[in-house]
């Protein structure tokens, strides 16, 4: 008897109690135990301490009070400014990933020759470390010997190096320019492969009427990727909502919270100031726009399903 | 008929445009494709290269204003430095003073050789617990019809989108209360269940796109269900497989949040790691970013590998790459 064979016979004696029709659930259960341990349970348990006052350092001297951790989001002045950040992030950075990476999608496939390797080398960007992606931008904006000061000085913006990132009203944007530079790659990927999925004749056929180039883009591309293009645009939303490390190896949030988004205050209220209540309360915050993002995302996925 | 005395190519001439149709529209358009490319391609290339390029630059030229565009004199100083605090601070100073005669003494506190060690750890972990349990889910949720399918798809789906910093609070009271802060399996399960639903969709595509004549042909030669998935299905699903085992190791070597908030400084992988040195005072950037190349390059060598299966994993294989 194979090992495999021995598998089998051991698995159908463990399992010969299991009515057949449950058998089917087995192989995805130990799946589902995980994520529901380490990453469905959790959201629960935010859920759940989002009504208590309690200590990082003391969990269990928790105190019941309701919905005051809510109450003090709504009226801590610092959070509004946070929440605005995370508007931004979510807004500006989308839009321009967006834009940047279609425009990369449409070069890599036609304009540019060597299109596997152009586009391996247009992904660097996105899968390199994201502390690593973050310190290059860190280093370039940064201190006295940042090379984007110098670019600006050169090209006549601006007469003397100024503080980016430890300054109120600018530090905001790099982080957020970091993110574009790693997310508009990815959205170019997207674009690319849709872009191939479409059939030439299509656009044949269209030139046989004669559509022009703006028509035939207009009537056949967008329509044929509207789908994938929707799918694109709510990763670039729940990438920008839920990142941390761009902001956090930039500029920590600061100075103040003058660049802080939703997912650093969470970390600096929970491991800073230790207010694990009220970093939960943000967290449920940040599971509800995520669940309105993840919502529309399996909406188009379903779509794009059914289409194939 | 008047439609026989019309020129046939008249109806497709109708629409001409100046910018597609005569030469310096030609021109016009060549050249704003090309400065198009030009301002993307140096805002995507231009970070990578200044990485490259600190790299190899001497501490005292990194100091200069303004920087310098090319190394005025390259030197391997950043990666001399970052080898010789490894050595030091993994405590092999003795050993290779007894091998080789060489006394290290380093400045520099970044044992980057430990985080390697640390991450390769955690993300070959991550990866098998993910290949092996996504891969049974997968093949059960391509091939059979059951109650409530969609709905874990859907689940499995949505659980992609929140990790990270939507959990991390609770998953910290989580790990302390399974006696399981600072350690490395922790990490382990995590990363496994945040990878395990990619896993899961990229090889239902895989298991869907498979012929069932296959299949059929290995019953009729009495094969077992099992011997069907052993024998035939997981052969032919190797290079999916690799690819779902990169997926799961990259997310583990690059994640973060969950390295950060759940351990110490004594078992920090590469991502706290380098992040508590970038911090750290009077950073001295060719040492960061002679080590961030180091830790990128089994990030290359994958991203090489799976660039085929990329958009199916992101996107749960809803667009074809």
């Amino acid at each position: 008897m194979s090992y495999v064979d021995q598998a089998q016979s051991s698995y159908r004696s463990a399992t010969r109690y299991i009515p057949e029709s449950l058998r089917v659930y087995l192989p995805i259960l130990p799946v589902m135990a995980l994520v529901g341990l380490f990453i469905l349970y959790p959201i629960a348990q935010a859920i759940y301490s989002s009504f208590f006052t309690k200590s990082l350092l003391a969990p269990s001297e928790a105190e019941f009070v309701g919905l005051a951790n809510y109450v003090e989001i709504w009226t801590d002045p610092d959070i509004h400014q946070v929440l605005w950040n995370t508007f931004v992030w979510v807004t500006v950075g989308s839009l321009a990933a967006i834009v940047l990476g279609f425009l990369m999608g449409w070069l890599l496939d036609e304009k540019l020759p060597y299109t596997s390797v152009a586009s391996a080398i247009v992904l660097i960007p996105w899968v390199l470390p994201r502390v690593v992606g973050a310190s290059i931008w860190q280093f370039m904006f940064g201190g006295s010997q940042g090379i984007v000061n110098e670019l600006l000085v050169q090209m006549g913006v601006i007469d003397e190096y100024i503080v980016m990132l430890g300054a109120n009203e600018y530090s905001l944007w790099p982080p957020i320019i970091g993110m574009i530079w790693r997310l508009a790659p990815l959205f170019a990927l997207l674009t690319l492969t849709s872009l191939q999925g479409i059939d030439e004749h299509l656009y044949e056929a269209a030139r046989m009427d004669g559509a022009t180039p703006w028509e035939q883009f207009r009537y056949i591309t967008i329509p044929m990727m509207k789908y994938n293009l929707a799918i694109g645009f709510l990763l670039m939303l729940i990438y920008n909502v839920r990142n941390f490390s761009m902001v956090w190896v930039m500029t920590k949030g600061g100075p103040g919270v003058s660049s802080s988004t939703l997912p650093v205050m969470i970390y600096r209220a929970a491991f800073i100031d230790f207010e694990v209540g009220f970093a939960s309360a943000l967290s449920v915050l940040l599971f509800v726009v995520l669940l309105v993002f993840s919502y529309y995302y399996i909406k188009f996925y379903d779509k794009v399903r059914g289409e194939m | 008929m008047a439609t026989d005395n019309t020129d046939p190519t008249a109806e497709y001439r109708k629409n001409q445009s100046w910018l597609y149709d005569s030469k310096a529209g030609g021109y016009v358009r060549k050249t704003a494709i090309g400065l198009l490319t030009l301002v993307i391609g140096v805002f995507v290339l231009f970070p990578l290269y200044w990485m490259v390029v600190t790299a190899f630059k001497t501490t005292s030229e990194i100091q200069q204003i303004p920087p310098t565009v090319f190394p005025v004199n390259p030197s391997l100083e950043g990666f001399r430095l970052v080898i010789e605090s490894s050595i030091q601070a993994g405590g092999y100073a003795g050993l290779v003073n007894d091998l080789f005669g060489i006394t290290v003494t380093s400045a520099i506190d970044i044992n980057l050789l430990g985080l390697i060690v640390n991450s390769l750890k955690v993300a070959v972990g991550a990866g098998l617990i993910a290949v092996v349990l996504g891969t049974g889910a997968s093949y059960v949720l391509s091939r059979r019809e059951f109650r409530g399918k969609n709905l874990l798809m859907s689940l499995l789906l949505a659980s992609l989108m929140f990790p990270g910093t939507a959990i991390m609070v609770p998953e910290w009271e989580l790990i302390s209360t399974l006696g399981l802060f600072n350690t490395h399996l922790a990490l382990i399960l995590i990363y496994g269940a945040m990878t395990a639903p990619f896993v899961v969709w990229l090889m239902k595509g895989f298991f869907d796109d498979f012929p069932d004549s296959i299949i059929e042909a290995s019953q009729v030669d009495q094969c077992t269900p099992f011997e069907t998935f052993w024998y035939v299905l997981v052969p032919m699903a190797r290079n999916s497989l690799i690819a779902s085992f990169i997926f799961a190791f990259l997310l583990a070597w690059n994640e973060l949040v969950f390295a950060l908030t759940l351990l110490d400084n004594s078992k920090f992988t590469v991502p706290p790691g380098l992040l508590t040195f970038v911090q750290g005072f009077n950073t001295q950037w060719n040492v960061v970013a002679a080590a961030s190349i180091i830790v990128s390059i089994p990030v290359l060598a994958g991203l090489a590998y799976i660039q085929r299966y990329f958009v199916q994993g992101l996107t749960g294989g809803a667009i074809k790459g």
